[in-house]
């Protein structure tokens, strides 16, 4: 289960709802007690994808990378990732899961005509060919 | 002694353990001697074939050891080694 706190739940839309109608990423901090995950920040993180970032996100890892740093300085952990999905379901789609890493959470928000509409989290596999979708609380 | 900062994630399979220190002089020494230390991490770090999976990415410090010596890129005393996955996707 993954609950995100009301704090970064509204960076989170409020992000997603901004850069609509492309997609947006970012990454969410917390804690882990077994499968019990609590995201208490999230980092707008900027798209990194060259092409049309309507249909597409990419984070660059040295963005990853300082997110990291940030955690370990608030002793939080690096929970998941978060991007946005303009006017279309909270799937997770072949092109996410393919690049997708196996280690973290990847909350979808479904946002239509400008505004935040649904949400999922999924949890890729380890060989990428299947997210499950995790419990989500906001 | 070069420090291994692990992920989150992968915490589970090195004992718990946020870093890890390694006597090593090559990225590609480091990762041995972390694998060898905690043998499940390898196959969340390596393919079949002993090649980083595809996702995954080393710095040193602040440099990306592809745009270095790759798995022969210095580390010694002092070096912070990160491994960071590579992450993207899109709604089609």
């Amino acid at each position: 289960m993954i609950r995100v706190q009301p704090e970064p739940w509204a960076t989170m839309v409020a992000y997603a709802q901004a850069t609509y109608p492309n997609e947006c990423c970012g990454v969410m901090l917390g804690s882990i007690d077994d499968d019990n995950k609590v995201v208490e920040v999230a980092i707008n993180l900027e798209n990194a994808y060259s092409g049309p970032q309507n249909e597409h996100y990419e984070v660059r890892p040295e963005d990853l990378l300082m997110a990291d740093r940030e955690a370990r300085k608030l002793g939080m952990d690096v929970i998941g990732i978060f991007h946005s999905h303009p006017d279309c379901d909270a799937y997770f789609s072949k092109t996410d899961l393919e690049n997708s890493c196996p280690w973290y959470s990847f909350i979808v928000l479904s946002i239509q005509n400008g505004t935040f509409h649904h949400a999922n989290s999924w949890l890729p596999n380890e060989e990428r060919t299947h997210a499950a979708q995790e419990s989500l609380e906001y | 002694m070069a420090k291994i900062l692990i992920p989150t994630p992968l915490r589970q399979f090195a004992e718990k353990n946020n870093s890890v220190a390694v006597d090593a002089t090559t990225v590609g020494e480091a990762l041995a001697s972390l694998t060898t230390q905690f043998p499940d991490l390898r196959k969340n770090l390596f393919n079949d074939e002993g090649k980083l999976r595809s996702f995954v990415n080393v710095y040193v410090n602040d440099e990306d050891i592809r745009y270095l010596q790759k798995d022969a890129t210095a580390v010694g005393d002092g070096d912070t080694i990160s491994i960071v996955p590579s992450i993207a996707g899109g709604r089609c």
